[in-house]
């Protein structure tokens, strides 16, 4: 006679199955590892899970987080980190600039390309030696027809003086605004007095200051103003909200704006780094971004539609002469063009 | 076995009080030690190093960056403008504040709960989306702009919004409440005797007010009086947002140094507001009991 199990007995035996049932599962699910990636909120971190992690490295056993917060938050708490043993983020999404000031602090991998299976399609102005470019724009002039009858060519016609309160510039890309002026002005990546000055004469004239990406667009929108720089992927999503707003590539060259990742030194899972790397490069996540946020692919292999390409892109004479920041002279100088910023322009 | 009897009393009804008090404070000290005082005192030694943009400072002991705050016009006038703002808002506030709390203190309305839930009800939103709304209703083209001239009173809009007047506004409406609840709870406090005992004496309402509700409440307008002006010192969202690039105050100019990674000076400034805040406050603090002890 088999004695018989009390009905707690009996549940313990099935949670016990079922548990057992679920260990394959969850163990498949953490069988690469754990990628823990340093990344902006927003519509950014939605893509990257959307088009990079779900896809391609979740599906294929990687354990994927994200560590979502500003830039400035994210690159000080690698800074802190440095001398730890062992970080907590795998791989850092950073601006070019703020790439090239991490890899200046000592706190990044040089990035071994032999890792990476798509880097033979990577552009090669997008291989950093400590970092890979993920997407890219450049900065054109937006103009609103309605209120600008003369269309601008150049960054030297945005930042006209004649054009008084039309002028629109944007507080937080002080660092692009005064390159851009420079350039309007005759001056170089590397020498941005000249730009200094055209911007005080047009602040004079009349220039407004919005302080974020979204106030300029509202400005735009209310037409309180009707001209500026601004990324080429952001003016497609200013089009795509009904915004009456026109861009133009700059006769000077556009400055390019790249956002790509960084592995930290003491990232814990290496591995894990160079499969997100390599994962963001896959034709179709870098195809999808284009899609979803209107920049560009960083590979050639990307096969962008043309009406779309015709909207984000840039035509191969375009991409000759798009213009790339110094980095090391921002970086030397940048609490002092900020303080130029603050004081003499904004004060 | 009197006096047993009278031990056994005496460790039941007092057991090791130095146990008791260290349990306690000790969490809540251990959680202040570790989480203020402690980051706070790191800060302080960083405000003394030298920014360096490979290595974000340089260890050094160095009193440069608190003179580079007050030999400079642009920050002191920073300073100047987060003193002048948050005065400002205090004293509007305790004014609009004041009376609105009498009458909540004094109200036997059955519905009196519901009036403090509307007083409490804009802290259930939070400062940036507040802003929002105020960035939507004093725009060039928002609600106020375009009732006023659509009822023909303005011509062209008014620029209301990345003013000073928008932020006083925007940071009022903000600290109101912890204004209104604060004296409310000091005022129901007050026996409505005493200012009926006023009353039949021949004391007008105003007399009243000044010599028997005044000084009766003014813990409540203290403690009222401090948590706005702290707030208003420290406001971050509202200069931010409604305030606009070229208005400054100083919790905005401490984050931008940290953005700039120009850690010692954005601590130096953190400590100057700090400080600013810290040494009114006490002061006032002093020279109003004094006032009122006469």
């Amino acid at each position: 006679m088999t004695p018989s199990k009390s009905r707690r007995e009996v549940l313990l035996g099935a949670a016990a199955l079922a548990g057992a049932a679920s260990l394959p599962r969850m163990a498949s699910a953490q069988a690469k590892g754990r990628i823990v990636v340093g990344t902006w909120g927003g519509d950014y971190a939605r893509l990257l899970n959307k088009n990079i992690e779900a896809p391609l490295l979740i599906k294929n056993g990687w354990e994927v987080v994200q560590d979502q917060a500003g830039d400035p938050e994210r690159r000080s708490k690698m800074l802190a980190e440095m001398r730890l043993p062992r970080g907590t983020t795998d791989v850092q999404g950073l601006s070019a600039i703020n790439m090239f000031q991490m890899h200046d602090a000592g706190s990044v991998l040089p990035i071994d390309y032999g890792k990476l299976k798509n880097a033979g399609n990577l552009l090669p102005s997008m291989k950093y030696p400590y970092g890979v470019g993920h997407i890219y724009s450049g900065k054109v002039g937006v103009y609103n027809p309605k209120l600008i009858t003369t269309a601008p060519v150049s960054y030297k016609d945005v930042f006209d003086p004649k054009q008084g309160n039309k002028v629109g510039i944007i507080d937080i890309q002080y660092q692009y605004t005064l390159v851009c002026a420079a350039l309007a002005a005759g001056g170089k990546v590397d020498d941005l007095e000249p730009g200094k000055k055209l911007l005080l004469e047009c602040k004079k004239a009349g220039m407004r200051i919005y302080p974020t990406n979204e106030a300029f667009a509202q400005g735009l929108k209310s037409e309180e103003f009707g001209l500026g720089v601004m990324w080429k992927a952001r003016v497609v999503q200013w089009q795509n909200a009904g915004i009456s707003v026109t861009s133009m590539t700059p006769t000077e060259g556009a400055l390019a704006y790249v956002s790509g990742f960084v592995v930290p030194k003491n990232s814990p899972n290496k591995e894990g780094a160079y499969a997100y790397l390599d994962a963001m490069l896959d034709k179709s996540a870098q195809e999808a971004f284009a899609v979803d946020m209107g920049y560009n692919p960083t590979v050639t292999n990307a096969e962008v539609a043309p009406d779309l390409n015709k909207r984000i892109g840039f035509t191969p004479d375009e991409i000759k002469k798009l213009v790339d920041l110094d980095y090391n002279y921002l970086n030397k100088n940048d609490v002092a063009l900020k303080e130029w910023w603050d004081k003499e322009l904004k004060g | 076995m009197a006096a047993t009897a009278q031990t056994q009393f005496q460790s039941d009804e007092a057991p090791t009080p130095l146990l008791s008090a260290t349990t306690l404070v000790g969490p809540a000290t251990v959680f202040v030690v570790a989480g203020l005082l402690l980051p706070l005192a790191i800060l302080f030694r960083y405000s003394f190093d030298k920014v360096d943009a490979r290595r974000i400072m340089i260890d050094t002991f160095s009193f440069d960056n608190y003179v580079k705050f007050f030999s400079d016009p642009y920050y002191t006038g920073v300073l100047a403008t987060t003193l002048r703002v948050a005065a400002l808002c205090t004293v509007i506030c305790l004014a609009m504040g004041l009376p609105l709390a009498y009458v909540l203190a004094r109200t036997q309305s059955r519905y009196k709960n519901v009036l403090i839930m509307l007083v409490v009800l804009p802290l259930f939103v939070g400062n940036a989306v507040r802003a929002a709304g105020w960035m939507t209703l004093f725009g060039s083209k928002g609600f106020l702009n375009v009732t006023l001239m659509q009822i023909g009173i303005i011509a062209q809009p008014l620029q209301i919004m990345y003013t000073e007047g928008a932020v006083i506004a925007g940071i009022i409406a903000v600290n109101l409440p912890y204004m209104v609840l604060t004296l409310q709870s000091v005022i129901e406090g007050i026996n409505r005797n005493v200012e009926e005992a006023a009353f039949s004496l021949g004391a007008g309402p105003a007399t009243m007010f000044r010599r028997v509700l005044l000084p009766l409440s003014l813990p409540g307008i203290l403690a009222g009086t401090i948590l706005t002006f702290i707030l208003g010192m420290n406001a971050y969202a509202t200069p931010v947002l409604l305030g606009g690039p070229k208005f400054k105050m100083m919790g905005p100019l401490v984050y931008g140094q940290f953005q700039l990674n120009n850690w010692p000076f954005g601590a130096s400034v953190a400590f100057i507001l700090m400080t600013a805040t810290l040494t009114l406050t006490a002061t006032a603090n002093i020279l109003i009991q004094r006032r009122f002890r006469r």
